[in-house]
């Protein structure tokens, strides 16, 4: 539509030049002078709907919607004009015929467009003196929204970003005339990953947040900007206080290059730990087998006192893991400081992820927008980075890129995103479109087989660039900063040292003496974790792997200290501690505890202003020589089954074993969702999907119950479970390979996040009742 | 005489359901001829020259709507837009119910002259006879290799496509119609792009009305001359007008654009014994009256016109003295309220309003306001909607304020004193 002849449009008297094609909306935008609309957005273009938008453009005898006129050189419109203004005026009070007036209990009131436009272009009183068309009130969505039928304008933005942006098509409109109303398809609970947008682009208080309604008055809340730090896109969000709590967060609609505008519903909702009881507010000291409270001095010293002693015997007894979930400059003091005292055994690889950096053919996430095809390897971008997905969503739905994924155990994408499932890098590289300009890879950072041999197979002619979703925000940050075995800051080689894995099977082996984690949980994810002699974990609440420890660092959270962030796509995003936000008395950010720590061991820290310069210059330095699955970074954690026939356990009931694969689902936990209230009822399910063919063979069906049994595995997971999971859902999943069997890993109870590359069998099926299987859509 | 037998000729002497019948009276030899010794141009060509205008209410002239689909893309749609559901029409009924091989032929001569090889009847969804008259006679005319594959020896394939509508007037408006054609919800869509460019399925389509169709047929058959001798300087050749109301002989009547209004009242039996002509509506419910002084004006698009209303879809519907214009009035808007889609505010809300108001003046609830208000509103919500339904709630209402306000002020409550 738009071309770069640029042309010349007069507005108001103000003459504005933009390119040929430009919506007038939007060209009136340059020259500051607003033109009310509903159903416009900019990310989703003219609907044509609200008729709030009238302007005069002379020659034209009737007045025109500005949201779907593109300007034309030479054209005149007058916005202010009587005759434009007396049009807006009709229309404002058509929308006001039948809305409730309740803005004293609107949770929209104070930042409400009808409210906002009825006081600039609206006439005061109504003509009307007839009743209202009532309307259902308080509508339980889902889990996350609550719509109230009468304040809706029907603009349709809600149903359009369902329809253009997520493609899920979940939001409806239903009956017709002035008895329209919005309405899930089917009834169905509305809970795709991106639900909380809607409330944003509800121009009304219409469609609100559970977590807020009734909360907050806009101008109560103060506001501070800063970056979501849940996985490693990095959206820009606004995040508003009030009474020393988060209330919600926002989407920034300009933050195009990294967001698109959008957030995912983990990021807006899951804001609600801060201020959990269950938060670790105090140094705690394990002493005779239970916890003390100490305090932070005694704590520092006993901290001090361990990694002193054995860096002495042997600094190589002393490991450090973590730093993807830290700023970049907490990853970069981190790791300085141990590498000071002669520690190389550093590595930010908590869980299943082995690499973060994607090295040389990185692109940003807007490049995605215009690929020819995506990749898919691994788990789905839809629950590893979910706004990122959006763009992969995009690029399907409105640019016609071609979605394939490779031996993929997740969900289909919905119907209207045309993806293909493949099982085989050559099959993948069949159903490329043909002469492919551009191709992006989308890898997961764990099992880099796929990845490698494709990346290997792409046809020559084409650009590629690859991606890497992993599970940790910042763990490109601490790959840069140097967290990681084999490199200093900048990806300069160092003195190699032990990675994880190897850290933790020391541990078991009694070599290691002190082991320092800060902000993650490999306890959770991996059944490999062993603690050292001593194991300190810095936290915001006790994790699995805290409970493990001797002593426990109470930490703050993103939203409560500032530094930066690297997202996947490599940018250096601010984070910005929230202003007014209480934070307990004695939590101390990574970095702080860093320092004290420095202080008490005699290392001298660079200064903050060096540390910044550090930061954005080891950033800078893209791994040129890193690629996919690049070598240095070792294998995969995932563990390959035991093949000692002895440690087969014999298949129970039905005798068919089946390779886990575990998944990452957006609210499948970690630990600040498991200590959300807000977010609880998201939290999935336990479930088990199979292929239909194995359901088939299996006998099972959706919304059948079953249980567990592990078959074979390797040793380390034999020592941890007994009992690998009960009372799982069952889901019979299009696409999956044959063989394999998805769980949900971080479930909080559910032993299935350390389970990956285990042989289980299924047991004790019990049957769904009939009428749920029907609800539920199983296949007869 | 102005009655004329074009499209009606046979209608009711024989069964032209039964394609035999309707072939031994000389169907589908225009179609074989435009096969085999017409190219789709020379069909485009006839029909610009004959002056056909789009016979579902635009009037848009036939030949011009073709000649906006962008040249060399495929594939390309036809729509016969057979959801006929304009208040006081019953024309396109009778062509379904009575000759639909001539729809057939109209639909396929169509298709051909735009080279589209997938056409598509929308059929009203309360026509359940017509379209199993219908279903009958497709089946016939497939079985004679009418439609298919490389028809008439041509190499040129063409299908037909039958959907059959829910009960939404507004899916006679046309990119409703395709909306849900494809399935989805009967919203009209914003315009730019129309159909021509990205129509069915984002492709080039042309929606014609049934009559329209049909009228290929004699117009191919006698010559564009033929037709275009007929009529006004810009309205051209015959017209089925349904005449309804308080007339004694309402029906479908052919005649040539042009014939006065009287003349035309006069063919459906005129008023009854001692009844006073008080308005007439000339075409379809969303227009405005015209009233005794305007008896003597032709019937073409232009006179309505320039008499401030239009005539539509041909229908008249005639009112004498008996007339409750409140009530009719508010039948109209009732009528529009309910059928509004809902997308787009002015009708949405504007109609419903509306209907409030005339419904307080049916229980003698009017207040003295409210009239200038009915006019007012009516005439705010009229040019800014979406689509022409929301602009069709003004005419009639507007019309009838104007001329017959006494009958208005009549319902307005009687202010009560307060003790």
């Amino acid at each position: 539509m738009i071309d770069q002849q640029l042309v010349t449009v007069t507005i108001d008297g103000t003459p504005v030049r933009v390119p040929k094609g430009t919506w007038l909306v939007e060209a009136a935008k340059q020259i500051k002078r607003e033109i009310p609309v509903y159903c416009y957005h900019r990310k989703m273009g003219p609907a044509g709907l609200c008729r709030i938008c009238l302007v005069e453009i002379e020659g034209m005898p009737k007045l025109q919607i500005a949201c779907n006129t593109a300007v034309t050189d030479g054209m005149v419109v007058h916005t202010q004009s009587d005759k434009a203004a007396d049009g807006r005026r009709a229309v404002l009070e058509l929308y006001l015929v039948n809305h409730p007036l309740d803005c004293p209990i609107c949770d929209k009131g104070g930042e409400c467009d009808l409210q906002d436009y009825a006081m600039a272009y609206g006439q005061g009183y109504s003509r009307s003196v007839d009743p209202k068309v009532s309307k259902p009130k308080a509508v339980d969505l889902g889990p996350t929204i609550v719509l109230d039928e009468e304040r809706c304008v029907v603009c349709q933005r809600c149903v359009r970003f369902d329809d253009m942006i997520v493609g899920e098509r979940e939001l409806v409109l239903k009956d017709r005339g002035v008895r329209n109303i919005i309405a899930t398809a089917n009834g169905e609970p509305y809970r795709h990953n991106f639900t909380g947008n809607v409330t944003e682009l509800c121009p009304v208080g219409a469609l609100t947040s559970k977590t807020y309604r009734f909360k907050s008055r806009p101008w109560d809340l103060r506001r501070t900007t800063t970056t979501c730090t849940q996985c490693p896109v990095g959206c820009q969000m606004h995040v508003d206080v009030r009474v020393g709590v988060v209330q919600r967060t926002m989407s920034l609609e300009d933050d195009d290059a990294i967001s698109d505008g959008w957030l995912c519903d983990r990021g807006r909702y899951n804001v609600g730990f801060y201020d959990d009881p269950a938060r670790v507010t105090q140094p705690m000291y394990k002493r005779d087998g239970g916890w003390v409270q100490i305090g932070w001095d005694d704590a520092l010293d006993i901290w001090a006192a361990a990694i002193r002693e054995a860096c002495a015997v042997n600094p190589a007894s002393v490991g450090v893991v973590g730093g993807g979930r830290l700023t970049n400059e907490e990853a970069f003091l981190l790791q300085h400081l141990f590498r000071a005292k002669g520690v190389a055994n550093l590595d930010w690889r908590a869980g299943s992820q082995r690499q973060a950096s994607p090295g040389r053919n990185g692109g940003t996430l807007v490049d995605l927008e215009s690929c020819d095809a995506i990749v898919l390897i691994g788990e789905s971008p839809a629950e590893r980075a979910p706004v990122m997905d959006l763009r992969v969503r995009k690029a399907a739905l409105q640019k016609g890129a071609k979605v394939i994924r490779i031996a993929s155990a997740e969900r289909p994408y919905p119907a209207p995103i045309p993806s293909t499932d493949v099982a085989t890098v050559a099959e993948a590289i069949k159903k490329l479109p043909k002469d492919p300009k551009r191709i992006a890879i989308v890898w997961d950072g764990c099992d880099a087989d796929f990845a490698t041999s494709l990346l290997e197979k792409l046809p020559a002619g084409a650009q590629v660039l690859t991606y890497i979703t992993g599970e940790q925000a910042n763990a490109r940050g601490a790959e840069a900063m140097g967290m990681l075995p084999f490199s200093e800051p900048g990806y300069g080689k160092a003195e190699s040292g032990l990675d994880a894995a190897q850290m933790f099977a020391a541990a078991r082996d009694g070599k290691l003496a002190v082991l320092s984690i800060f902000g993650a949980n490999p306890a959770m994810y991996r059944a490999d974790f062993a603690r050292a002699s001593f194991t300190a974990v810095s936290d915001l609440f006790m994790t699995e792997t805290a409970q493990l420890a001797d002593l426990v660092l109470p930490a703050k959270g993103p939203f409560e200290k500032t530094g930066t962030t690297t997202n996947m796509a490599g940018d250096v995003l601010p984070v910005n501690a929230a202003h007014s936000l209480e934070t307990p008395a004695d939590a101390l950010s990574d970095l702080e505890m860093v320092v004290a720590l420095a202080e008490k061991l005699g290392v001298e820290l660079p200064v903050a202003e060096e540390v910044d310069a550090a930061v954005l210059r080891h950033l800078a330095k893209a791994p040129e020589d890193f690629t996919l699955g690049d070598a240095r970074f070792g294998t995969s954690v995932i563990l390959s089954p035991s093949k000692d026939p002895e440690r087969r356990r014999k298949a129970h009931v039905e005798g068919i074993a089946f390779n886990v694969v575990v998944q990452t689902r957006v609210f499948g936990g970690g630990g600040t969702s498991a200590h959300d209230a807000r977010i609880a009822e998201l939290c999935p399910l336990p479930e088990a999907a199979f292929s239909p063919e194995d359901a088939a063979e299996l006998g099972v069906n959706t919304g059948d119950y079953i249980d567990l049994v592990l078959d074979s595995v390797s040793d380390v997971v034999q020592a941890h479970h007994d009992n690998v999971g009960h009372d799982l859902l069952v889901e019979v999943r299009n696409g999956m390979p044959r063989g394999t069997i998805a769980l949900i890993g971080g479930l909080p109870d559910s032993p299935a996040s350390n389970l990956a590359g285990a042989r289980v069998s299924v047991t004790n099926i019990r049957r769904a009742p009939e009428d749920a299987a029907e609800a539920i859509g199983a296949p007869a | 005489m102005p009655v004329v037998k074009v499209l009606t000729e046979g209608i009711g002497e024989a069964n032209l359901r039964d394609i035999k019948v309707y072939r031994d009276r000389g169907g589908y030899k225009q179609l074989k001829r435009a096969f085999t010794e017409m190219k789709p141009a020379d069909v485009q060509a006839i029909c610009d020259k004959s002056g056909l205008r789009g016979r579902g209410g635009a009037g848009f002239p036939t030949g011009k709507k073709w000649a906006f689909l962008p040249a060399g893309v495929a594939p390309r749609y036809l729509v016969c837009n057979c959801d006929e559901a304009e208040p006081g029409t019953f024309k396109d009924r009778m062509l379904l119910e009575e000759t639909p091989h001539q729809i057939i032929e109209g639909i396929l001569l169509g298709a051909y002259a735009i080279e589209s090889h997938h056409a598509f009847i929308y059929i009203r969804g309360e026509f359940k006879r017509g379209y199993e008259v219908f279903m009958d006679a497709l089946a016939q005319a497939r079985k004679a290799g009418f439609v298919g594959k490389n028809l008439f020896g041509s190499g040129f394939d063409l299908e037909l496509t039958v959907h059959r509508g829910a009960g939404a007037y507004i899916c006679g408006e046309e990119t409703a119609l395709l909306n849900s054609l494809e399935g989805k919800r009967g919203e009209p869509r914003l315009r730019p792009p129309f159909p021509a460019v990205q129509g069915l399925y984002s492709k080039p389509t042309i929606v014609n009305n049934v009559e329209t169709l049909a009228y290929l047929i004699p117009i191919l058959e006698r010559g564009p001359e033929w037709f275009a001798a007929v009529g006004t300087e810009r309205s051209k050749g015959y017209k089925i007008i349904s005449i309804s109301g308080h007339v004694q002989k309402p029906g479908n009547y052919e005649v040539a654009l042009g014939t006065p209004v009287r003349k035309l009242i006069e063919l459906a039996g005129g008023l009854r014994p001692g009844r006073k002509l008080m308005a007439i509506q000339p075409g379809g419910g969303s227009s405005a009256c015209i009233f005794e002084e305007h008896l003597d004006m032709p019937y073409d698009y232009e006179s309505l016109q320039k008499a401030g209303t239009m005539l539509g879809s041909g229908a008249i519907v005639v009112m004498d003295d008996t007339t409750d214009f409140v009530r009719a009035a508010f039948n109209l808007v009732r009528f529009f309220a309910h059928e509004s889609c809902g997308q787009c505010t002015p009708c949405r809300e504007g109609g419903h309003w509306l209907e409030r108001v005339l419904h307080r003046f049916l229980e003698n609830r009017g207040l003295k306001s409210d009239i200038e208000m009915l006019a007012r509103v009516s005439h705010e919500i009229t040019g800014i909607n979406l689509c022409p339904l929301g602009d069709s709630i003004e005419p009639f209402l507007a019309s009838v304020l104007k001329r017959f306000p006494e009958q208005f002020e009549a319902r307005v409550a009687r202010e009560t004193v307060r003790a």
